[in-house]
């Protein structure tokens, strides 16, 4: 934490109440297969560093994605976040049309 | 003219490509679609014998475990809210848990098992407390159910869980479950003391590095052995190569075994063991046959797209594949040769649905 300078009120907030003991502990969300806990290159890299291992065709993984919350910044999150996106399309190969961008509730 | 011979050996030739097979008879798949349905496959005529809708599934159809007699399908619903019992015979609903109250927030993230006497049923608890201003991570816990608990079931136990879990695994003797996660626990079912930790992070592998699984696909019913896939780094001279390997955990008598079988050369999400534990088969891109007692890659087809998950004929001579899109695959297991697809109705993507097996011969 020495190396890190806080930038803002609540930085510095949070770093008084570190050093005082009152920050409670950071959880990660639970499980590899969570929102934001899954930090796996693969949405647009495969393993080896290219493309071809990756999802054939992309389509097939769309769900697999959404549902479990896999890659939440670059496929919606159908767990929790936009539980919508995916109504009456239940097919990603024939309704990705319809399929639109999400964006944050204001 | 054709000799009746001949006529013969054309029509065991249109039953190997894509017709009827004595070999699978009996076998009946299991799968799930969106945004609620439920398939019931009959692998000799490659047909949908039902389609169920689940009630309440809100988009979702994930994890299925058949009740130990086959009579009903226990499925993960509802963003993996809920968990649903529905009679493979008329497809009714005559269990429900609703895992979420309000203001608290329970995902049982792909992971629930069955008892061996098909009377209590066990899930894995990740609690989040919605509250006005932030949300709160509760500590994940075992819920059990008594699956008699009729659509508004509540939990009869529960007690605490390891963090990370993704798949339950019960085991035959009906006292204690296997929780797969970072590592593989052993609790007991009537009181959720932790029995044992080993593996899969914490595997102490000889010019290994750590290794690595994704597995949520429990499948256990061909050999009474889950396996999967695994992943790390065998030191090789001065390089590290990355190594696949197969991962086996007979759960009747708890062996656990680890095998390299090639280098790193294709992925594969998920795999079966057959029914004589000789071979296995995973999924992804690839369909893949492991010769087990060999440690090697015994071959490896292409397939039409990727698929999620496999699934073995109760006999071993079929290959099922599904998970990801609308469609179930049937190949030899010999040759690896498609036999056939099956196109569910609606074309509705199966995501990670389970493929699972139930025997009715």
């Amino acid at each position: 934490m020495s190396e890190l300078k806080p930038t803002n009120r609540k930085a510095e907030l949070l770093l008084e109440a570190v050093a005082e003991g009152h920050a409670a502990e950071v959880y990660a969300m639970d499980t590899v297969a969570g929102c934001a806990t899954t930090f796996d290159p693969g949405w647009e890299v495969d393993p080896f560093g290219g493309v071809a291992s990756l999802c054939q065709p992309m389509e097939a993984d769309l769900y697999g994605c959404s549902d479990p919350c896999w890659w939440p910044a670059q496929v919606p999150d159908t767990m929790n976040t936009y539980p919508d996106w995916d109504a009456g399309k239940p097919s990603a190969q024939n309704d990705w049309r319809e399929l639109d961008a999400v964006f944050p509730k204001k | 003219m054709v000799r009746p011979s001949r006529i013969a050996a054309l029509l065991l030739a249109a039953a190997l490509a894509g017709g009827v097979t004595a070999a699978a008879a009996g076998d009946l798949i299991l799968t799930g679609a969106k945004p609620d349905r439920l398939f019931v496959i009959d692998a000799a005529s490659r047909s949908v014998k039902s389609e169920f809708r689940i009630a309440g599934a809100n988009g979702q159809v994930g994890t299925i475990v058949p009740s130990p007699d086959g009579r009903i399908a226990y499925v993960l619903v509802n963003r993996m809210e809920s968990i649903v019992g529905i009679d493979l015979a008329d497809g009714h609903a005559m269990f429900r848990a609703d895992l979420s109250t309000p203001g608290e927030r329970v995902k049982a993230l792909f992971a629930f098992t069955v008892t061996p006497d098909g009377k209590e049923l066990i899930a894995y608890e990740v609690p989040t407390k919605l509250l006005p201003s932030e949300y709160q991570v509760e500590e994940p816990r075992f819920a059990v159910f008594k699956t008699s608990g009729g659509l508004k079931a509540k939990a009869v136990r529960q007690y605490p869980a390891q963090r990370r879990l993704h798949m339950l695994l019960m085991r035959p003797s009906g006292k204690s479950f296997y929780a797969l996660g970072f590592d593989l626990y052993e609790y007991d079912v009537q009181t959720g003391k932790l029995l044992g930790t080993r593996g899969i992070q914490k595997w102490q592998l000889p010019a290994h590095s750590q290794p690595d699984l994704l597995a949520f696909w429990p499948v256990t019913e061909p050999s009474g052995v889950f396996t999967s896939p695994l992943y790390s780094e065998a030191q090789q001279g001065a390089a590290a190569a990355p190594m696949t390997a197969l991962m086996s955990l007979d759960v009747a008598s708890g062996a656990l075994d680890y095998r390299d079988f090639e280098p790193l050369s294709a992925l594969i999400f998920s795999t079966v063991l057959s029914p004589d534990r000789k071979t296995a088969y995973g999924v992804y891109s690839t369909l893949t046959k492991v010769d087990v007692e060999g440690r090697k890659l015994a071959a490896r087809v292409p397939l039409d797209h990727t698929f999620y998950s496999v699934n073995v004929a109760s006999d071993g001579q079929e290959i099922y594949i599904g998970g990801a899109m609308c469609d179930v695959g049937f190949y030899d297991a010999a040759s690896l040769e498609k036999r056939a697809m099956l196109k569910l109705p609606g074309c509705a993507d199966q995501s990670v649905a389970s493929l699972r097996v139930i025997r009715t011969h």
